[in-house]
């Protein structure tokens, strides 16, 4: 561990970061914003879920390098085809959660709703989906985090990223740059997952005052935080 | 008023849940609708607000058939309470009741002083208007579930098992609860329950149901219990449908004798003067509240000069309160009292007379009697 290489590359490791922590947070917001009409949609019409799950399931299957390269073609070297692959990775894990939680809307609550003189849209909006919340945001949690973890692999098709730092530190036989790296992504990881937490508790005090039983770090034990996850995917 | 006109419900498989019912629910009474379960009592209740749609038949609100309002403009003036409460997790017990008045289109802050005086209505305090249902009782969570019911004042009541998931002490309070906010309200009631005991204590009428959808009668409660119409109802309605019967008749009939009643300062001498085997012993002066029965037997071998006040008595039981409880509780006085007979107080407790079992008998004959000549000359 060589301390005074972080203060030398100090520009270098901000703008990596920065990097990775936009490519980790725009992909499964986008993911959100698809899954939850798509999980709505699946939820509501019980057949359309089984093929939904098979085309997200098949898409998870796909290593992430590859799926990147296969992107290039159409979207050339940029941040599009790891957002694109990210988001889609998003979607594996968010849909399955938007159905979960509006599915675990109680009978008798959805009923009392109808029977209040809701129509399905506005029971929709104002009863499912906040009831669903908790779950969502589980999902997102692992999302978020497993994404910021994976973007270091755009690295590999020169997408910048903190996987730069493993990338270069490999080549240079250089430890420094990889435990940095490292932190970095942990931190970053962390930093998300308790703004996630935060933004839960706010959106939902019903829940909080339950207990405080969720544990507050769930969505860290996917393997996104096992470093040499993202480039041992299948 | 509620009225179903051959109401049937068939499912396509077949099963016929609701089979040509015809049923008139007069306004600002309780009908409860009470049979073994299967038996389209909850199907018939749902297909008054559509959350279920009749196969044939239909079913009129005040004369009008209910088909010609949109579903969510219906309800909103349908009352609806069921078992497991459905109360929103996500909204506070204000927000909860105040869900129908906010989606007639009510400002938030008036239909929030509105949700406070329900909570009032239904016996909540006001600190639980910010609480979430998770942190109620059982018990507080369906009070208020009525209150939500009722935010609108919707002259029509729907109610599913409404007490049937929490415990009998609970139950108990809040049908008393449901009889003392109908006495006031006066809605038109349609109520739910597989509990004859339940139906019987709360119904003005009540509608039993033999199973696969029909009606095997519908009598006030008290009729029911008198006049089964055949053996399948006087099996559902139980064995000993003579003694429930009497919860329907006043104590008030019951003739009383002072003559066993003594006070704590009469000498054990004046009480065996009396010639009772068994003397009740209340206060002295103006606080005649009973102390317990002693047999003359024990007083016998006292010394006569012995003050009432000073000799070991028994219990007595329960007292029945002339003027407020039933035929039925001054049965239970007696039966439960050592002496065999029941002690009549008034509302303070004071004790007005005992009542013998020959002195129930009469009163009960004579409250029978005359129920069934008033059924009889108005069936």
């Amino acid at each position: 561990m060589m301390w005074s290489w972080i203060p030398g590359n100090w520009s270098l490791i901000w703008q990596l970061t920065r990097a990775n922590a936009f490519l980790g947070i725009v992909s499964p917001l986008i993911g959100l914003a698809i899954s939850v009409p798509l999980g709505i949609a699946a939820a509501r019409w019980r057949w359309f879920y089984p093929p939904v799950l098979t085309v997200i399931n098949i898409v998870y299957a796909v290593p992430a390098l590859a799926l990147f390269i296969a992107l290039i073609p159409a979207y050339g070297l940029t941040n599009t085809p790891v957002v694109i692959a990210l988001t889609a990775y998003s979607l594996c894990i968010i849909v399955p959660n938007v159905v979960a939680g509006l599915r675990a809307v109680p009978a008798p609550v959805r009923q009392a709703a109808t029977a209040m003189g809701y129509g399905p849209l506005r029971r929709l909006i104002t009863v499912e989906l906040p009831l669903a919340v908790p779950v969502i945001i589980a999902g997102l949690r692992v999302a978020v985090v497993s994404s910021i973890s994976l973007a270091t692999v755009g690295q590999l098709i020169g997408v910048s990223s903190l996987g730069y730092l493993f990338v270069d530190g490999l080549q240079r036989s250089f430890p420094t740059e990889i435990y940095v790296g490292l932190f970095l992504i942990i931190a970053l990881a962390l930093i998300c997952d308790l703004i996630l937490v935060g933004l839960r508790r706010v959106l939902t005090p019903w829940a909080a005052t339950r207990s405080g039983r969720l544990p507050a770090f769930a969505g860290l034990r996917s393997r996104a935080l096992v470093p040499w996850a993202p480039l041992g995917r299948p | 008023m509620i009225t179903f006109e051959s109401v049937t419900k068939r499912y396509p498989d077949g099963t016929v849940a609701v089979d040509a019912l015809n049923l008139d629910v007069p306004d600002g009474k309780t009908m409860v609708l009470v049979g073994p379960s299967g038996c389209g009592k909850t199907t018939s209740l749902r297909m008054v607000n559509r959350l279920i749609e009749p196969s044939e038949g239909r079913i009129l609100l005040n004369g009008d058939d209910i088909r010609a309002q949109h579903p969510s403009q219906l309800r909103r003036g349908i009352g609806y309470v069921i078992q497991q409460t459905g109360l929103f997790p996500h909204r506070t017990i204000e927000d909860n009741i105040a869900t129908v008045p906010v989606l007639n289109g009510w400002k938030r802050a008036k239909a929030r002083a509105r949700a406070r005086e329900l909570l009032d209505l239904v016996g909540l305090d006001q600190t639980l208007a910010r609480r979430y249902p998770h942190q109620l009782s059982g018990g507080q969570q369906q009070r208020v579930g009525v209150a939500r019911a009722l935010a609108a004042d919707p002259p029509v009541l729907l109610m599913d098992e409404p007490f049937s998931a929490v415990d009998p002490v609970v139950r108990g309070t809040l049908q008393d609860q449901l009889i003392a906010l109908q006495r006031e309200l006066r809605k038109t009631i349609l109520l739910v329950t597989h509990d004859i005991e339940e139906a019987i204590k709360v119904g003005d009428l009540v509608a039993l149901y033999r199973p696969h959808g029909t009606l095997a009668q519908v009598a006030p409660p008290e009729r029911l219990l008198a006049e089964p119409a055949d053996d399948y109802v006087a099996g559902f309605v139980g064995f000993d449908r003579g003694i429930r019967r009497l919860s329907f008749f006043p104590a008030d009939a019951v003739s009383l004798s002072a003559g066993p009643v003594l006070p704590t300062d009469a000498t054990a001498a004046s009480a065996l003067k009396s010639g009772e085997p068994w003397i009740l012993v209340v206060g002295a002066g103006d606080d005649p509240r009973p102390r317990g029965w002693v047999a003359a037997d024990r007083l016998a071998g006292l010394d006569g000069e012995t003050r009432l006040g000073d000799v070991a008595v028994d219990g007595f039981g329960h007292t029945f309160t002339v003027g407020d409880d039933s035929l039925r509780a001054a049965l239970d006085a007696a039966v439960l009292s050592p002496a065999g007979q029941a002690v009549g107080v008034d509302a303070d407790g004071r004790v007005l007379g005992v009542a013998s079992f020959d002195q129930l008998r009469a009163a009960v004959q004579a409250a029978r009697e005359a129920d069934d000549a008033a059924a009889g000359a108005a069936p």
